[in-house]
């Protein structure tokens, strides 16, 4: 479908979103939600905004009021806004911090709100809030927005799945440029102009393309380096449709992954295989961390899962926080890129991620075309 | 009377001493705010502090995948906590024991591992201040000062970073290129029927190919109405600007306005220009373009070391006519370097005393970007990047004003 316009997301999706993080908020005793950042801002208002790469210091984004469901945010226009947020609760861009504290207060139910929360937090943050609501608790909000977001609906999961398949196209349409002699940047650039040409401007990662080391496990030279015929190259391939977030990860050598050896691939699968059993609902991310250290495969320094959907989603598995690892339970409608990543000395790293859906009888696998079951870049 | 000492910008960096110009100014505030140790997680800190480059990811994924640099007082290297690859640039200003594995300040379990790190660099009762703070921080009260809330380390960088060194201006003006070869690809591109994401398709691809390290915003390709009530609805009841791209096919005399910029070697750049679609300019779109030229002949005539913000304000609504050409919710102009807007800013709403405090210093580097509307005859919109001078101020780019 061509998009011509920009249009809030869908009247359904707002309304159980909204419904999942009122009800957070009442378990919580959060009366005031202030989100800044873009995930947290969009599950809630539903609205589109200018995509910018990189992080972004905290400011109220968007305001959520629990005892009348208002919903403020900071906007200068009305492009994108739903109906159900009204213009008076439309707040212009600003630079100057004593607006930014003017609009807090004049929020209805500001001057009653004992518990207010934020999802980030700048050193001022805790000044600032003070003086809005001099009487109300600041506390987390961002633990509370990741629990309501954790569970993905159905036409979340559909809005991922598309993602998912342009991240696929888009790639397979950049492989045509993968010969002896292309460098990171190259493939990257062909895989940027894919996606935007399919009509989706907006990736998660702009490191799409990686010449894995045969003497460093995590190592590269540099981005214009040039692909060599003994080179294994990782891809990754991310997407931004819609909000929601497609993401798969690949290898491939010029002259066919087997070119370079046997030996890692195997063991890839042998790794792959034991990660996708403990894909299980009930598992904890420990499961997934026992898989590589069952196989004696080192986890690689970038999280083994990590959660898909408007971005910062859980779970969050990586070998560096176990203990977090294990307090995370998979359940049904968890949506995650899960990461196989074997290195072997004098060759290089074979890098393979799927989006994996938990289902009540085990994983589903987003992606059409699964690394598992095809080594090429072309769905 | 000694002369003006001239600005020179060489053809290419020298990196080793552009990261030993950024320690000194940083030692230097440190040392002024009596900061023993400053943590820094914003990306774009990160990337001033230690030098090193990684091609930016979304803002939602960097949220848990975000390298984290320490400054100690004492020490010229600093300590990045990463996942990122090791490259032939980390190795080069890495030693080993200043290279660890990513810290997550984003869970508990991730505070804890980095304040038994932090304790190994440095002593426990140092100073210490951060430029973003964490719920997970906050929990463990780590890194908290006497109110209750940790010393505010991004004004350290803030203050390093706002006067460029020839070496920052070199790499500035090579972004600036390197955006201005894929907007030249661009605008050959610009007919009847091309869609807004086509022209972002082939900006892209070019900006990769030319070295950039990545896009920073969504490119703006914006379609201009003739009146402002044609357009969004907004709070300021001015113009709505800049609206994201679609799929938008253009038409033959659309009149674009075009807002990007990429990064470079750790500094962001901008462009911003008006394009007809089709056609060339009528004559009412060129006299628009000469006031737009006047009013950017006015502001850059009082534009050098020394003057203020104000008076750069001043002479742009004088040459206005008495109103203020520029969009309410933005400015007149704004700072550009390894953010994309970052100080000065030079007639924002933090208000008329601020800018008449805001004195422009030699090697600022500056974004004027003045409008013209004329209601129901729509309006021009450019950039003009220069850098400031003892005696005036230095254009960054040469870039066309075709069709104008």
């Amino acid at each position: 479908m061509t998009v011509t316009e920009i249009q809030p997301d869908s009247a359904q999706l707002r309304a159980v979103r909204r419904e999942r993080v009122l009800a957070e908020m009442e378990t919580a005793g959060i009366d005031i939600l202030i989100t800044g950042r873009e995930s947290n801002a969009r599950y809630v208002s539903g609205v589109p905004r200018l995509w910018l790469a990189g992080s972004r210091p905290f400011g109220p984004g968007c305001i959520f009021v629990r005892a009348s469901g208002d919903i403020h945010l900071v906007s200068t226009w009305d492009e994108g806004v739903p109906d159900d947020i009204p213009r008076e609760h439309l707040h212009g861009i600003t630079f100057n911090s004593q607006n930014t504290l003017a609009m807090l207060t004049g929020i209805d139910g500001a001057a009653a709100a004992r518990t207010v929360a934020t999802d980030g937090l700048m050193p001022s943050t805790v000044g600032l809030l003070r003086k809005a609501f001099p009487d109300a608790e600041l506390i987390d909000g961002e633990q509370m927005m990741r629990s309501a977001r954790r569970i993905k609906t159905a036409e979340e999961v559909d809005a991922i799945r598309a993602s998912v398949r342009l991240a696929e196209d888009s790639l397979a349409v950049a492989a045509k440029t993968f010969s002896a002699g292309v460098t990171e940047r190259g493939l990257t650039a062909a895989f940027m102009e894919a996606m935007a040409a399919a009509g989706v401007t907006t990736p998660t990662t702009q490191d799409v393309a990686w010449i894995t080391s045969p003497t460093d496990r995590w190592a590269r030279s540099t981005r214009d380096a040039a692909v060599s015929p003994s080179d294994l190259v990782a891809f990754d391939a991310g997407v931004i449709r819609n909000g929601y977030v497609g993401e798969i990860g690949r290898t491939a050598a010029v002259g066919g992954l087997e070119s370079v050896g046997n030996a890692p691939l195997s063991r890839w699968d042998e790794l792959w295989d034991r990660l996708l059993t403990a894909c299980r609902p009930g598992a904890s991310g420990a499961d997934l961390l026992d898989a590589y250290a069952t196989t004696d495969v080192p986890a690689p320094p970038v999280p083994v899962a990590r959660g898909l959907g408007l971005g910062n989603d859980l779970p969050l598995v990586t070998h560096e926080l176990p203990r977090t690892a294990a307090e995370q339970r998979l359940e049904p409608g968890m949506v995650f890129a899960l990461t196989a990543y074997v290195w072997e000395e004098g060759v290089g790293g074979v890098y393979g991620q799927e989006p994996v859906l938990i289902t009540d009888t085990g994983p589903s696998l987003l992606s059409s075309t699964p690394f598992r079951d095809s080594r090429s870049l072309t769905p | 009377m000694g002369s003006v000492p001239k600005l020179v910008i060489p053809a290419s960096a020298d990196l080793a001493r552009m990261r030993r110009d950024r320690m000194h100014r940083i030692h230097a505030a440190m040392g002024e705010q009596g900061i023993d140790a400053l943590v820094l997680v914003g990306n774009t800190n990160v990337v001033y502090a230690t030098g090193a480059i990684w091609p930016l990811a979304d803002a939602g994924r960097v949220i848990f995948e975000r390298p984290v640099a320490v400054v100690l007082a004492d020490d010229d290297v600093p300590h990045l906590f990463s996942p990122l690859h090791t490259d032939d640039r980390l190795r080069e200003i890495l030693p080993e024991d200043h290279a660890h594995g990513p810290a997550h300040l984003e869970f508990d379990e991730g505070v804890e591992i980095f304040a038994e790190r932090l304790a190994e660099l440095i002593p426990a009762q140092a100073t210490v201040a951060l430029d973003e703070w964490t719920h997970a921080l906050r929990r463990a009260g780590s890194l908290v000062g006497k109110n209750g809330a940790p010393i505010d380390g991004g004004r350290v960088i803030s203050k390093a970073k706002a006067i460029k060194t020839p070496d920052e201006l070199a790499l500035m003006r090579q972004g600036l290129q390197i955006t201005e070869q894929g907007i030249a690809e661009v605008q050959a591109r610009l007919a009847p029927g091309v869609r807004q994401t086509e022209l972002t398709a082939t900006f892209l691809r070019t900006i990769f190919e030319g070295g950039a390290d990545a896009n920073i915003l969504d490119p703006i390709w914006q379609i201009m109405p003739e009146r402002i009530a044609d357009g969004p609805w907004t709070t300021t009841g001015d113009l709505a600007c800049p609206l994201l791209t679609t799929e938008r096919e253009l038409a033959k005399g659309d009149v674009l306005w075009v807002d990007t910029g990429v990064s470079f070697e750790g500094f962001h750049s901008d462009f911003g220009r008006t394009w007809i679609v089709g056609e060339e300019p009528t004559a009412g779109q060129r006299a628009q373009f000469d006031r737009w030229r006047s009013i950017m002949d006015a502001v850059l005539s009082v534009t050098r070391a020394g003057a203020t913000a104000a008076d750069l304000t001043a002479a742009a609504i004088e040459a206005n006519g008495g109103t203020k050409p520029w969009m309410p919710h933005f400015y007149l102009g704004h700072g550009l370097g390894i953010d994309s807007a970052e100080m000065p800013y030079v007639g924002s709403d933090i208000g008329e005393v601020f800018d008449a405090s805001l004195v422009l210093a030699p090697g600022m580097v500056l974004v004027l970007e003045p409008i013209v509307w004329e209601d129901g005859a729509g309006g021009y919109r450019a950039e003009e990047v220069l850098v400031i001078t003892e005696d005036g101020w230095d254009p960054m780019t040469d870039y066309t004003y075709d069709p104008f």
